[in-house]
């Protein structure tokens, strides 16, 4: 039972696996075939439309959507949990949807006043 | 027309092929034809019908296709064809290389111009062999503080990813390579690790326009996967699995399209979010920041992306097919029941000149190529619905985009979960439903 389900998934990663066997080796011939020019001062800097690019190449993380990812965290596990329920549902009483649509209530207002806090200027 | 270059001499060119030839031929014939032998030594030959299959023995039976065709049936069936050829890589690689060639020419026809034309004289068909050969020789350039070992990994593990969700499809019946009870799940942690990926390449170039497409790019990923995942929802709670395979088997008589278009829409427009598509291109808005994160690509470490993104592009088109459009369910047009001669007698092909005579039936059942020549036709229509909006929209601003993710298609896809509880609790569909 549980081999079964495993083996299931071992072929998602042959797939996974043979696609780096069969892509990589691209690379390598790439790397074999194609012409290696001397070096010169700015052949190897970074690509910033021609200008000699100055300060740190990581710069900085825009702030001001951050809300949005902290929101990502808890809504994508919220939407995974109503496949537990969505997949059951034909299985279920019919009272049981009940809990759940109390349950998006909550999470709605909660959505609500996440979104109302993303929009507010002085905190982020 | 083009101008050869001044230093070209075409006997300098003949040299060097036949040189080459020399070389392999000698090459081959001191080093290969030894190995070979020595490997022989070692292999144990398997033992069929009383009698030692050695390499002679194989090379016979091709040329006698009433011994080769079982062979050739059983090996279709094993995991590595599956995994190599039909319907996983060598497929789904076919497809999003002809995307690539379709949407070329279509873009421009839609733009008035006129496209790949030179490359294989007749439209340019061969332009596609001659872009793969121009970027397997051009030199890759790896800015100087890059993080080295992320950076060349970056492109294989796109294009692997893709690969990996493409091995989730099923394509035709008994045709998949992944049959996984909580297919859509896996679907789902698949589709999680690109914007992944695509973050961990733009840190490691180590370059501005990079970082800002990464990061741009995990915005646009982590705002449309909320509504990808819960547009999905509603076909989840009519069928009561998460299967793959069995959701196409419950669109026997009607395509979930019917009773929720609204979740196809949302999910079509999620589907162009994901993929980084004109509307959704920020990620890659050349325009703005030269290529985004793929900037600091080169050579083939960009073609590899280029065929990470296709084969992405396949496999969420097939995906679209697969959960809203019936799968390979559709109307016979071929023969259903293989004709009985067949199997008994064999085929003849060719009589007269030469005779070849086909024993013991088919390599592929009626059902199966009727059910992909239906997947083929639905995909190869979402791809091409998917291509032309780059020739029509203009790319919107990040915070419409982010508005649109969190606002409008989370609510749209609450509405299809209610309207796909309104058909179970009205006694449509489910189990003593009238469909």
């Amino acid at each position: 039972m549980v081999g079964e389900t495993v083996a299931g998934y071992s072929n998602v990663l042959f797939m996974f696996g043979f696609a780096v066997l069969a892509l990589a080796p691209a690379l390598v011939i790439s790397r074999m075939i194609s012409p290696r020019t001397k070096s010169n001062p700015v052949k190897y800097l970074p690509m910033e439309c021609g200008q000699v690019p100055s300060g740190a190449g990581r710069t900085h993380f825009m702030m001001q959507y951050y809300a949005y990812i902290l929101m990502f965290v808890i809504f994508d596990v919220m939407a995974i949990f109503l496949y537990a329920w969505g997949s059951a549902l034909l299985d279920l009483p019919k009272e049981a949807t009940l809990p759940i649509l109390a349950f998006l209530g909550i999470m709605f207002a909660a959505m609500a006043f996440a979104l109302y806090q993303t929009k507010r200027k002085n905190i982020w | 027309m083009s101008v050869i270059a001044p230093k070209f001499r075409l006997g300098y060119l003949i040299k060097g092929l036949t040189d080459n030839i020399f070389w392999i031929i000698v090459i081959l014939t001191l080093v290969g034809l030894p190995v070979v032998q020595i490997v022989l030594i070692y292999i144990d030959f398997p033992i069929i019908d009383g009698e030692i299959w050695n390499p002679f023995r194989v090379l016979d039976a091709m040329t006698h296709p009433e011994r080769a065709l079982p062979l050739v049936k059983s090996f279709m069936q094993t995991d590595f064809f599956k995994v190599a050829a039909f319907p996983g890589f060598g497929f789904a690689a076919l497809i999003a290389a002809a995307t690539i060639f379709v949407e070329r020419k279509l873009l421009a026809k839609l733009q008035l111009r006129v496209g790949p034309f030179y490359c294989g004289k007749v439209e340019g068909i061969l332009q596609l062999m001659a872009d793969g050969l121009k970027l397997i020789s051009k030199e890759i350039i790896i800015p100087a503080k890059a993080d080295k070992p992320l950076f060349w990994a970056a492109p294989v593990l796109f294009a692997a990813t893709a690969g990996a969700f493409v091995a989730l499809i099923p394509v035709a019946p008994g045709w998949v390579v992944a049959d996984i009870d909580l297919g859509l799940l896996a679907v789902f942690a698949v589709i999680g690790f690109f914007p992944i990926i695509t973050i961990v390449s733009a840190w490691s170039a180590n370059s501005k326009f990079p970082f800002i497409g990464g990061i741009r790019a995990l915005y646009q990923m982590v705002s449309f996967e909320i509504p990808l995942i819960l547009s999905l929802l509603g076909i989840v709670m009519l069928t009561g699995t998460l299967n793959l395979v069995e959701i196409v088997e419950s669109q026997a008589s009607f395509p979930w399209i019917i009773f929720m278009p609204i979740g196809a829409i949302v999910f079509f427009i999620c589907i162009l979010a994901e993929l980084e598509r004109i509307p959704f291109d920020l990620p890659e808005a050349e325009s703005e920041i030269v290529a985004g994160w793929l900037t600091e690509f080169s050579g083939m470490m960009y073609g590899l992306v280029q065929l990470g993104s296709y084969l992405k592009l396949y496999a969420f088109a097939a995906l679209f097919v697969v959960l809203f459009l019936g799968g390979w369910n559709g109307p016979w047009f071929y023969p259903m029941e293989p004709i009985a001669e067949v199997i008994t007698d064999g085929v003849v092909l060719m009589p007269g000149a030469l005779t070849l005579e086909i024993e013991g039936g088919l390599l592929f059942s009626q059902e199966m190529i009727n059910g992909l020549i239906w997947f083929v036709l639905k995909t190869v229509g979402v791809i091409l619905v998917i291509l032309i909006p780059r020739g029509v929209f203009p790319r919107i601003r990040i915070d419409l985009l982010l508005q649109i993710g969190w606002y409008k298609l989370i609510m749209l896809a609450f509405v299809n979960i209610f309207i796909a509880l309104a058909l179970v609790y009205s006694g449509i569909i489910g189990p003593g439903g009238i469909l």
